[in-house]
């Protein structure tokens, strides 16, 4: 079977998984919030054959790599790093609330990239500027630093939603989202990791950068957008860690970071630079 | 009064020395300038910098250019005032490390009593265990246990009662010293580079020497003090006509001896006499010659082929006109090799049109808009029809000629960062209390601990050191 039809049926399996969660929630209901998390497997299991069949599809073209080289391959690993962390956290933290946040974006992410008319699916050759072995460990550590930064971001959401629960409310909705404590702790955890991999992320880049072009840093918008993310997550670790900052204003600036995360991965599609390769 | 003037004036000083430290000092200002730098560098992602500023300074309002002029926006990374706002972050980093040093330090140095009772308060059963044995044998066993798994043991005896304690992980707190150390190492390596290194290229056509490259900044030509001769340029497709590898095979020569050879390819950079080379780009010149047929189309049909060279006149063989061709290129918007062809006409004006060789294949893959344009036509000049049969050019190779001193220091700025990163984040200092209390002739046995951060991983490693205590005296009886 094709790899990019599989991928189109991970789409809807991830959109069931985050219905099944969302009425889990709304109604209540465990059973609900159970076959979320077996269509988040299954959704996930099928993306992973989906991304190693493509891999070796391309072998069999006879211009073999791995498929980390295009928008649409970057859309469907990033859903896929997404989407493995996600299901870590759940079987850690054994709540299946976050799902209702976090699944909406896998599924976004793969709609996207299934659906945009600009985003070609094709396995297209690698040009030279992108054969190097600095590829995959440049991609990997960014995406599980976005992807780490997205969590950050639904646990933000969550965060600032479950502030609205009082006892004389009585929401079952917010009673079941987990406490602030809880998710404050877990929104910082995941800026720290997703800190970390973007920090390797930039090096990563920077030592390509200087085996292609010849310079580490050139001030080229996506570069520069990474920095500016770096910046701001750099800044609510210090706030965190110097000056005691919690909860509401940690999720808030969290949210401000997700932002220049989709800027830095999205916006500057939109400006000029050397990135071009990302695009399409 | 004079007196008291001159005695107040140092006072003076120092409170405003200590005034400037406090300020630098301040974590506030850290967040600050870190957040300002995410701003400004914003406006350098807008507005187009160095050579693409040009194109976008054209549509400005002449005031709003002078603006921009002013403030360097043009090239802002380079500017004076964004550099300042490094330097100050910099500044910063450097005095709150050492405002905080001597606090750091105790905390590392500072060795608690091991007869504290105050980590003992939230003990669970677990926490706990009976051995059989007198409490002199058990607390020599405690001591073997807890020396094999941590650091800075020390002991407390009083009465029948032994009190032990051991901590690890103390270096962590230095952690965050080794990340600020590595963003000035970084720096450091960037100022180096920027002082002592050059980025230049140099266009080298096949077969010809470059003893000189163009410094990009200043474009003037910097003597290399050896030679280099590209030998061959060459360049692969994949079917779907992007391009698929560049390759230059270059021999670098000292006072016109030949003295290594090497194939220059993308990602793959060459380092020659302190110089690295990059395959940066390449192209083909057009001033040699390209092969045409040019079929007359009329009653009494006329054809024919010659050669031809670049940018010199040719009549037509009907006699309307003459022709020239004014560029040649190897390969256009991936198109294959084509001729750009001016027509003069003896009446009208004249016409400017691409020839391809590969006119049946362009007919597939050029857009049908393009196609129909008269840009594109061979026939554009009726009742001629050109063929581009044959074309001569050759490649020149586009190298990228750096030296950065910096590099080794910018990456082992990243290495540390790295390294810094994860001590601060996920290591973190345990401290462990055992005692052992004497019980008639057996001995109870509590452990305790406390962490700066962490504290799954304290109670992880309190089990861990309950187990091995337990397996000791299983063991041992």
């Amino acid at each position: 079977m094709n790899n990019s039809l599989i991928l189109s049926y991970t789409t809807f399996v991830y959109f069931l998984a985050f219905m099944a969660y969302l009425l889990g929630m709304v109604m209540n209901r465990a059973f609900f919030s159970r076959l979320g998390t077996y269509l988040s497997l299954l959704g996930f299991t099928a993306q992973t054959l989906a991304i190693i069949l493509r891999w070796v599809e391309s072998y069999k073209m006879g211009i073999g790599h791995a498929p980390l080289s295009n928008l649409y391959e970057s859309l469907v690993f990033f859903s896929w790093t997404l989407m493995l962390l996600y299901l870590i956290l759940e079987w850690r933290t054994k709540n299946r609330t976050i799902g209702t946040f976090v699944t909406p974006l896998a599924f976004l992410a793969m709609a996207y990239a299934s659906f945009s008319p600009n985003i070609s699916s094709q396995i297209q050759p690698l040009i030279p500027a992108l054969k190097s072995n600095w590829l995959i460990s440049h991609v990997i550590t960014c995406f599980f630093g976005y992807a780490a930064f997205a969590l950050s971001f639904g646990v933000s959401i969550m965060y600032l939603l479950k502030r609205l629960d009082t006892a004389e409310k009585d929401n079952r909705f917010l009673r079941l989202i987990p406490s602030t404590a809880i998710l404050d702790d877990l929104n910082y955890q995941m800026i720290v990791i997703g800190f970390l991999m973007l920090t390797l992320g930039i090096i990563t880049g920077s030592v390509w950068a200087h085996s292609a072009w010849g310079t580490y840093w050139s001030w080229d918008p996506k570069e520069t957008w990474s920095l500016i993310t770096w910046l701001v997550y750099a800044s609510v670790i210090h706030t965190r860690l110097v000056k005691g900052w919690k909860g509401k204003k940690i999720a808030i600036l969290s949210i401000v970071g997700f932002a220049c995360v989709l800027f830095t991965y999205f916006g500057v599609n939109y400006l000029a630079g050397l990135h071009s390769y990302a695009k399409k | 009064m004079k007196n008291t003037q001159s005695k107040n004036k140092p006072h003076v000083i120092w409170e405003f020395l200590s005034s400037v430290w406090e300020f630098l000092s301040s974590v506030k200002l850290t967040i600050v300038l870190l957040i300002l730098l995410a701003i400004v560098s914003i406006v350098g992602t807008v507005i187009p910098q160095g050579q693409g500023a040009v194109e976008f300074a054209k549509n400005l309002h002449p005031a709003m250019f002078r603006f921009f002029k002013t403030l360097q926006l043009f090239d802002m990374y380079n500017a004076p005032w964004f550099r300042l706002l490094i330097a100050f972050l910099a500044l910063n980093l450097v005095v709150c490390s050492i405002n905080r040093f001597p606090s750091t330090w105790k905390r590392f140095s500072t060795k608690p009593a091991p007869d504290r009772s105050k980590p003992f308060e939230n003990s669970t059963p677990e926490d706990c265990f009976e051995a059989g044995v007198n409490v002199d044998k058990a607390s020599t066993r405690v001591e073997k246990i807890l020396k094999s798994g941590y650091k800075n043991v020390h002991q407390k005896t009083s009465g029948a009662n032994h009190f032990f304690y051991g901590d690890k992980g103390s270096l962590s707190y230095f952690g965050v010293y080794v990340v600020h150390l590595s963003v000035l190492l970084i720096l450091v390596g960037g100022l180096m580079g920027s002082f002592f290194g050059f980025e230049a290229y140099v266009n080298i056509l096949e077969g010809e020497i470059a003893d000189q490259v163009i410094i990009r900044k200043t474009m003037r030509p910097l003597d290399l003090g050896f030679e280099v001769r590209c030998d061959k340029f060459s360049v692969d497709f994949y079917e779907s006509g992007a391009p698929k590898e560049f390759k230059s095979n270059l021999t670098f020569m000292v006072n016109g001896k030949a003295v290594r050879k090497n194939d220059l390819l993308v990602n793959h950079p060459v380092e020659f006499g302190g110089v690295t080379f990059y395959q940066a780009s390449y192209g083909s010149v057009a001033d040699k010659e390209a092969r045409l047929r040019i079929d007359r189309k009329s009653n009494k049909p006329v054809s024919s082929e010659k050669t031809v060279k670049g940018n010199i006149s040719y009549p037509l063989p009907g006699g309307e006109g003459t022709y020239q061709v004014v560029d040649m290129r190897n390969d256009i918007m991936h198109l294959g090799p084509a001729v750009l062809i001016l027509l003069k006409p003896k009446t009208g004006e004249p016409i400017e049109f691409w020839v391809f060789k590969n006119y049946d294949a362009v007919q597939k893959k050029l857009p049908p808009p393009m196609l129909a344009s008269p840009k594109f036509n061979p026939e554009a000049f009726s009742p001629y029809r050109f063929s581009l049969t044959g074309l001569k050019t050759v490649y020149y190779t586009g190298l990228q000629a750096n030296r950065d001193p910096g590099v080794p220091i910018v990456w082992a700025g990243c290495f540390l960062m790295v390294s810094g990163l994860f001590v601060t984040f996920f290591m973190s200092h345990k401290k462990m209390w055992v005692r052992v209390l004497g019980q008639g002739t057996g001995a109870k046995i509590e452990v305790a601990g406390t962490t700066n951060k962490n504290p799954v991983g304290l109670q992880k490693d309190l089990r861990h050191l309950m187990t091995n205590i337990q397996n000791e005296f299983h063991k041992k009886g």
